[in-house]
């Protein structure tokens, strides 16, 4: 299992932002979204790309030598109650190894995160759930016309899967990308308010919209999408919070 | 915390800044040095000892500033151009022409006048205790040492001239009072032998002096109360008052007493570190607080204004203090004092003192707990000393008992001492980079142009890796042999120039032995050996071997060729792209990390085994940092590392700027490999953002337990973001506030030159 290989384009260690504790996040290339505000364009296509610049995206790589690096940061997992947190791209679109790589760290007592958008088969995802601590589950848009427009999927199979994990008692953080004009309307926001209702124990990470990553989009000669929107200030983040929090979702917090 | 000839004169004050324009103030300019000279001419040949206590009383009282607005403790001090002490104004008796020249032209004075300076200049100049070091190096000696100015010529080595680092009793100081202390000194008078009779009639004779200066401040206090006409700052100055008489005859009672007696007695002294201030000073502070004489409010106060009169002795390299860690007497009433010192520090927002603290699993939490509010606010401070690891490393280094290893004490930039019973001064600087680039051109050096070490080899000549390493080994060992020499010779000159009366009288064993400090006295008589470059030598040689001999890429020849074309010219700068991509210490590579260990080890042991070779108890490597890797990186050649010409070098044993890009746990895995039981103190520089301090506090403290766990031995964190140094450097009157960490010492961004100001920028922020 430890020989599959796998393709990387990212491996950050001490990460404080991607689940708890302190954390090594394994960036899995590829992509079956096509999120209109995806600012890691690096990580949509599967296989490894030059850049312009002549820089490299993407490496592959096997669960073992990934692992290597994951095993270097055991104190600080241990101090802090992180670990693994394994993204993408959508990670589980490179499923063997995305697979293997989370039965690797549990073997070895590793606490892991699985950064997706739920877009696959119920019995894969449900296959997962014996070697993940914790899904952090992307929530991007609730209107299904909206939902295909952002992301270039439907949202049936993420929304089916997300209560699917709910109800088998899986620990979730969901995680909500807020666009300010494409998805942060009054619908979207309740819909997360009446996720918070309905399943306390859900943690609600609320991800405004920023503009770093658009140099990639030069570097890999493609165009940067066009957006009409702009990076929302401290009052208009407040402000979603405030609605959740009066919406009975308290635990709704910043990423 | 070498810091003679600071090049920053144009930003950061020093000393010897203010200690000129003190002289500029003065009524009568030059008059001070003038009759410091004519009592050391009229003892020039009398004993060691007479000499001596004949320049002090010169120099004593005479020396103390008033007492100023919201002072509520005596004691500013400015010195004289000439003067005599461990390393205010110089090693022993200095005398600083350049200085002196600036006041004769700068205050317009006539010819008569500029005639009479001149004179003094000419009289000192082959009198100072550091021209007579100088004269007593062996040929040899003086042809591998040149030069003394490390801060603009180009060398591999250079030595320092001080007694730095020495760090006094004062427990023993607050706990027999000068009277005791006179007492025990007079009943070792009895039996003595004649010379042991004068070196100890003049511990007494100098511990009058400090009783006098107390008088003399006593005297100042009440008369600035009697004309003050204010009711509340004159009850201030009468507390100064009442506690200078009092401990100018008896042991301190209360809080006040204490620290007012040990600030005068380390003015006195000319030592500007501290040690263990919690120690000395927690019991006076835990029994006037339990006693209701003192408010904790009062007590931090007072703890401010003393911090502010460190300030004014404007002494960033040094002013430590040191709070918390195992082996003080009283740890609860230590801790107390602990935290007042951190609220303290909190309150004034200044670059010094250095609080520094020390702790080890099981010390109350609530020192940690502060500490890390006081560093998240940005202050630079405390700085943190774990003792789990540093206990038993010091042991190892110095050759010592754990339970003597627990009384070491960081001072200066960094360099650690056993408090009261070991020095160590480092009076050497030697640039590891300056010695790789001597062994690629057979030890021409090509900055100097000149042949500066030994002959180690045509690069031609060099097959393997191994050959390259030998020739760069033979270059350091040639000059750390020379470094020890020459601070054996320094300790035996400043033992023969003078007996160092006020350190002699508060360091251990001494006052028993009757014999002076640096003649026979102290307990433990080290050396120690900044090096500057590890980082850049240690990437450098990987990139030679990866590049040259293991991938083939290029020939050693062509490869310096490139380096000393500086990367200009044909194809050099793909070159250097590519030395750019062989791995970087600092990245918890196995390669680039294995090499940093190598170079450490090599530098650490060979500087170790001089110990013996030269008679020190201990001669130690320091990898301390004060400025010095970007002061000797602007003499030093383009580094096979890809750094080009004049860039800095890495900063202590931290990754180069910018090279550490694998996260924040991949830097600190690569730190705790370099083993801390064969030196004498290294700074680990961190910088964290403010946002990581106060939304992620707890995970910044796993981080921080984790690296301790690991084997981390210190942390020095600066807490800033880029955009606000950025901003510092567009818009400096806007940014006087920002403080960051550079090396051993703080300082407000605004204040250093633009090369600093960049390295700072450039190393990776944690966020």
């Amino acid at each position: 299992m430890n020989d599959i290989v796998g393709i990387v384009f990212d491996l950050q260690r001490g990460a404080l932002h991607d689940g708890p504790g302190v954390r090594t996040v394994v960036f899995l290339k590829g992509c079956p979204l096509r999120c209109a505000w995806c600012h890691n364009p690096e990580s949509q296509a599967f296989a490894p790309e030059t850049g312009r610049s002549g820089k490299t995206y993407g490496w592959a790589t096997t669960v073992e030598e990934v692992m290597a690096v994951v095993r270097r940061d055991a104190r600080y997992y241990a101090e802090s109650g992180g670990g693994l947190t394994v993204s993408g791209g959508e990670p589980t679109a490179q499923y063997m190894f995305c697979a293997a790589l989370l039965a690797a760290a549990k073997a070895e007592n590793i606490h892991t995160c699985l950064d997706t958008c739920g877009a696959l088969d119920w019995p894969r995802l449900d296959a997962l759930r014996p070697d993940v601590d914790v899904f952090l589950y992307d929530y991007k848009a609730t209107d299904p016309a909206r939902h295909r427009a952002l992301t270039g999927i439907e949202p049936d199979l993420p929304f089916a899967n997300l209560a699917r994990l709910l109800e088998a008692g899986a620990s979730v953080r969901l995680r909500c990308p807020l666009v300010p004009g494409m998805n942060d309307d009054a619908e979207h926001l309740g819909a997360i308010a009446e996720l918070g209702r309905r399943w306390p124990k859900l943690a609600i990470e609320l991800m405004p919209y920023h503009e770093a990553g658009e140099a990639k989009y030069g570097d890999l000669g493609r165009p940067r999408p066009e957006l009409s929107t702009h990076v929302p200030g401290p009052a208009e983040i407040a402000a979603w919070l405030d609605s959740l929090h009066g919406a009975g979702a308290p635990q709704a917090a910043l990423g | 915390m070498a810091h003679a000839a600071s090049p920053f004169r144009q930003t950061m004050k020093t000393l010897h800044d203010l200690n000129v324009e003190a002289a500029l103030a003065a009524p009568a300019p030059l008059a001070r040095e003038r009759a410091i000279t004519a009592a050391f001419r009229a003892h020039e040949h009398d004993s060691p000892v007479t000499r001596e206590l004949a320049v002090l009383s010169s120099q004593f009282p005479s020396s103390f500033e008033p007492i100023e607005d919201g002072d509520l403790i005596a004691g500013r001090i400015r010195y004289p151009l000439v003067s005599f002490g461990p390393e205010p104004g110089g090693l022993g008796y200095a005398c600083l022409a350049g200085q002196i020249r600036s006041v004769v032209t700068e205050r317009g004075l006539d010819e008569a006048a500029r005639a009479e300076a001149e004179e003094l200049i000419a009289f000192w100049e082959a009198r100072t205790t550091e021209s007579k070091t100088r004269a007593a190096y062996p040929p040899a000696l003086a042809a591998a040492l040149p030069s003394d100015a490390w801060t603009s010529d180009s060398g591999a080595a250079f030595p320092l001239y001080r007694m730095a680092g020495t760090v006094l009793d004062y427990a023993k100081l607050l706990r027999l009072g000068l009277g005791g202390l006179d007492a025990e000194v007079a009943a070792r008078v009895a039996g003595a032998e004649p010379a042991q009779r004068e070196f100890l009639e003049g511990l007494r004779a100098a511990l009058r002096l400090v009783a006098a200066s107390l008088r003399h401040y006593a005297a100042q206090s009440r008369s600035l109360a009697a004309d003050c006409g204010d009711d509340a700052r004159e009850a201030e100055l009468k507390v100064i008052a009442s506690s200078c008489e009092a401990v100018a005859q008896r042991a301190p009672a209360t809080f006040h007493e204490a620290i007012q007696l040990a600030w005068i007695y380390a003015l006195i002294s000319g030592t500007w570190n501290y040690g263990r201030v919690d120690d000395w000073l927690g019991p006076f502070l835990a029994r006037d607080l339990d006693a209701r004489l003192l408010t904790e409010e009062t007590a931090t106060e007072t703890i401010c204004s003393w911090w502010r009169l460190m300030k004014a002795y404007e002494n960033q390299f040094n002013n430590r203090v040191i709070i918390g860690g195992r082996g003080r007497a009283d740890g609860d009433a230590s801790d107390r004092f602990a935290l007042l010192a951190m609220e303290a520090t909190r309150r004034v927002c200044l670059n010094q003192p250095q609080l520094s603290l020390r702790f080890y699993k099981g010390q109350n939490p609530a020192l940690m707990a502060r500490a890390l509010d006081v560093i998240g606010e940005g202050c630079t401070f405390p700085i943190l000393y774990n003792d789990d690891v540093n206990i038993p490393a010091v042991a190892r280094a110095f050759g010592v008992q754990e339970t003597e290893a627990a009384q070491y004490t960081p001072y200066g930039c960094g360099e650690y001492v056993l408090a009261h019973r070991s020095v160590g001064t480092p009076n050497g600087v030697v640039n590891l980079a300056k010695c790789l680039e001597l062994a690629l051109h057979d030890g021409w050096d090509p900055v100097a142009r000149r042949q500066a070490g030994p002959r180690t080899g045509n690069v031609a000549g060099f097959a393997s890796f191994e050959g390259v390493w030998r020739a760069y080994a033979a270059q350091l060992e040639h000059f750390v042999a020379a470094l020890a020499e020459q601070e054996r010779i320094e300790y035996d000159v400043a033992g023969r120039e003078a007996p160092f009366l006020f350190l002699s009288a508060l360091y251990d064993d001494c006052i028993a032995r009757a014999m002076p400090i640096f003649s026979g006295g102290v307990r433990h008589l080290g050396g120690t050996n900044e090096t500057y470059g590890n980082t850049t030598a240690a990437d450098a040689l990987l990139a030679i071997e990866h590049v040259v001999f293991r991938d083939r890429a290029v020939t050693l020849p062509r490869l310096v060729a490139a380096l000393d074309a500086n990367f200009a010219g044909p194809d050099y700068e793909a070159l250097r792209q590519r030395l750019l991509t062989v791995p970087k210490y600092g990245n918890d590579d196995d390669a680039a990390d294995a090499m940093a260990q190598r170079v450490h080890e090599h530098a650490c042991g060979l500087t170790r085994a001089q110990a013996a070779r030269v008679g020190l108890d201990s001669y130690l490597v320091v990898v301390i940092n004060n400025h010095a890797n970007t002061i000797l990186g602007r003499t030093t050649a383009a580094s096979a590392d890809g750094r080009r010409a004049c860039e800095r070098l890495a900063n202590g044993n931290n990754p180069t700027p910018g090279a550490d890009r694998s996260g924040v746990t991949a830097f600190l895995n690569s730190l705790v490999k370099l083993d801390p039981g064969i030196h004498a103190g290294t700074v680990q520089n961190m910088k964290f953002s403010g946002g990581l301090f106060r939304r992620h506090r707890a995970k910044l403290e796993a981080l921080l337990r984790a690296y301790w766990a690991g084997g981390g031995t210190q942390a020095m964190i600066t807490v800033v973001s880029r955009a606000d140094l950025e901003s510092a450097m567009r818009e400096p009157e806007n940014w006087g506030h920002l403080m960051v960490r550079v090396g051993g010492f703080s300082i407000r961004f605004v204040e250093l030159p633009r090369d600093v100001q960049i390295e700072i920028i450039s190393r990776t922020l944690y966020e």
